[in-house]
């Protein structure tokens, strides 16, 4: 009974490693790996541009 | 903005994602909500529970009468315990939150099918509270890490059922053309968890495996879960909010490919360094020596690329809380894998194996590493589910001091000693219990450390649930509320 997890286990694992190459192989196909600066801007937009921090302390609560 | 999508329509392979509307953050951010709380505020109440463990299991350490009148509460349940509460319950718990949050916003388009995820929450909670009473029960599986019973543990495979179903649909309707790393090493966490809990569950318990086997298989996940369930969880976090809070992006962006990649095809072959020179097949452990050494690639270089992202920009972390934890956490990663290459070198092993070494550095890994993360990640995101800012500075500052100085005091004196123990356990002429004697001072240190940690823990506590039931100020809609200090409006950022 043992077997039939480990052959299926087996097979699973044969499956996810294909599936690390085929997405090694899509992301270079799909220009994952060109551009790398359009790449690392990626997250910023017009609402959080680059050049403008977006975490800060909250002000205190007593004004002068 | 576009009608709920139903999950048949999401599963249909006939769907187009260009059916998806491109968002504004600030709606991502919204439809993230109610998921996203749950596993927050689930997290916390674990990171409450596993403290409690904690100082129990510390202080039994030393002082071994301590509550000892209580059954539930002896040793090898209060220890397992608290293991199982901050790994299934604080650290998977904001795994999943922060892991939703940055898909949304990665993936540029708002969280469908929130109910999917509130129904994995609710599972997956349940399934650890039994899990952890079992625990305490008396009911332990006895296998490191492992130790939930398994009437808890099917539980658990359902709820990641889910949130697995959940990340394939989310992805498929991206807009996004770019797949921005962050994302990468959350899809592959998420890939890898189920298979590493599954194999585990199969080989050790419902069908276990032969002998020696078992010590290997048992490794293997427990090594895997840190590093290929949590740390890419944890890179992913850094390599979002660094750049995020700075406004600058990643320095470069082919270390972040590069260190990915090598983390992948590295991190699996490590975990059988926790069995060196035990009967294992030596080229076994030969194998786990290299990989473990050749985790140093990727670890350099997404050190090397975290502070040349930071460079010029220092000045930040007096003003970002988030970014101070972040940074913090990203710099013990950088530390504690470059120790446990070290503790996998096979005279270096010698010496700390089975000593409190291996503790210390396992909590600056989860703790100085991925929960400092977490916090960090945490107060970016809440404020931006809640649109209300924290209440307190001070309470933060308190937080983060005190498990800062808190953590550090507890991995450096438990190195330290148990380093101390290691060479004092080779040598023959003392008897073992002078050893253990010896370490004791090392303990009342550690449980001094967990303390500070508890009051860090504590401010925290304090801070959510406050910004919780505080009024939230009108017409509050944006993602970012803060008024920068007059220092920064004037002066930007490089």
């Amino acid at each position: 009974m043992a077997w039939v997890f480990y052959t299926v286990a087996f097979l699973v694992a044969l499956a996810l490693s294909g599936s690390a190459v085929y997405a090694l192989f899509w992301a270079s196909k799909h220009g994952q790996l060109r551009d790398f600066e359009r790449g690392a801007a990626s997250i910023f937009d017009d609402q959080e541009p680059v050049g403008r921090m977006t975490d800060h302390f909250p002000a205190r609560r007593r004004k002068p | 903005m576009a009608s709920t999508p139903s999950l048949a329509a999401s599963i249909n392979p006939a769907t187009l994602p260009d059916d998806v509307p491109r968002a504004e953050l600030s709606a991502i951010d919204a439809s993230t909500k109610w998921p996203v709380m749950l596993f927050l505020l689930s997290s916390l109440a674990w990171l409450l529970l596993g403290t409690v463990f904690a100082l129990i299991s510390s202080v039994k350490m030393h002082t071994p009468e301590f509550l000892g009148n209580y059954e539930w509460l002896t040793f090898g349940r209060a220890r397992s315990a608290h293991l199982n509460a901050v790994i299934y319950g604080w650290s998977t718990n904001a795994a999943f939150a922060v892991a939703f949050w940055l898909m949304a916003r990665l993936s540029r388009a708002c969280l469908r099918h929130a109910g999917v995820l509130i129904a994995a929450a609710c599972l997956w909670n349940l399934g650890v509270t039994i899990g952890i009473v079992g625990i305490l029960a008396g009911d332990s599986t006895s296998i490191e890490w492992l130790e939930m019973p398994p009437y808890a543990t099917p539980l658990l495979f359902v709820a990641y059922a889910l949130v697995g179903a959940w990340a394939i649909i989310t992805f498929r309707f991206r807009k996004a053309e770019h797949v921005y790393v962050s994302q990468w090493y959350l899809l592959a966490a998420l890939f890898w968890f189920p298979w590493l809990y599954s194999i585990a569950q199969i080989m050790l318990i419902f069908e276990p495996a032969r002998g020696t086997v078992q010590a290997l298989v048992n490794w293997w996940f427990a090594h895997n879960v840190l590093g290929l369930w949590f740390t890419p969880i944890g890179l992913a976090a850094v390599y979002y909010f660094i750049p995020k809070v700075l406004g600058k992006p990643i320095h470069s962006y082919y270390l972040s490919a590069l260190g990915f990649w090598s983390l992948a095809i590295f991190y699996n072959w490590a975990g059988v360094h926790h069995l060196i020179g035990g009967p294992v097949p030596a080229w076994v452990i030969s194998a786990g020596i290299a990989a473990s050494l050749m985790m140093v690639i990727p670890v350099v270089v997404t050190a090397v690329n975290h502070h040349l992202t930071m460079v010029g920009s220092f000045g930040a972390l007096r003003y970002s809380p988030t970014l101070r934890f972040v940074v913090f956490g990203a710099v013990n990663y950088t530390l504690v894998s470059l120790t446990g290459s070290a503790m996998a070198i096979r005279s270096v092993n010698e010496i700390t194996h089975f000593t409190h070494f291996t503790v210390g550095h396992a909590h600056q890994g989860m703790y100085a590493f991925f929960t400092m993360v977490m916090f960090g990640a945490i107060y970016y995101i809440l404020p931006r589910l809640l649109l209300k800012e924290w209440p307190s500075a001070a309470l933060i500052r308190t937080h983060f001091w005190c498990v800062a100085i808190g953590v550090t005091l507890y991995w450096v004196d438990l190195e330290i000693g148990g380093w101390i123990q290691g060479l004092q356990m080779n040598n023959p002429d003392l008897p073992f219990i002078e050893v253990v004697r010896n370490t004791i001072p090392y303990l009342f240190v550690r449980s001094a450390a967990g303390l500070l940690m508890t009051v860090g823990h504590l401010a925290f506590t304090v801070n959510v649930l406050w910004m919780l039931g505080a009024r939230r100020p009108a017409g509050a809609t944006a993602p970012t509320l803060f008024r920068p200090p007059p220092a920064l409006q004037a002066a930007p950022v490089r």
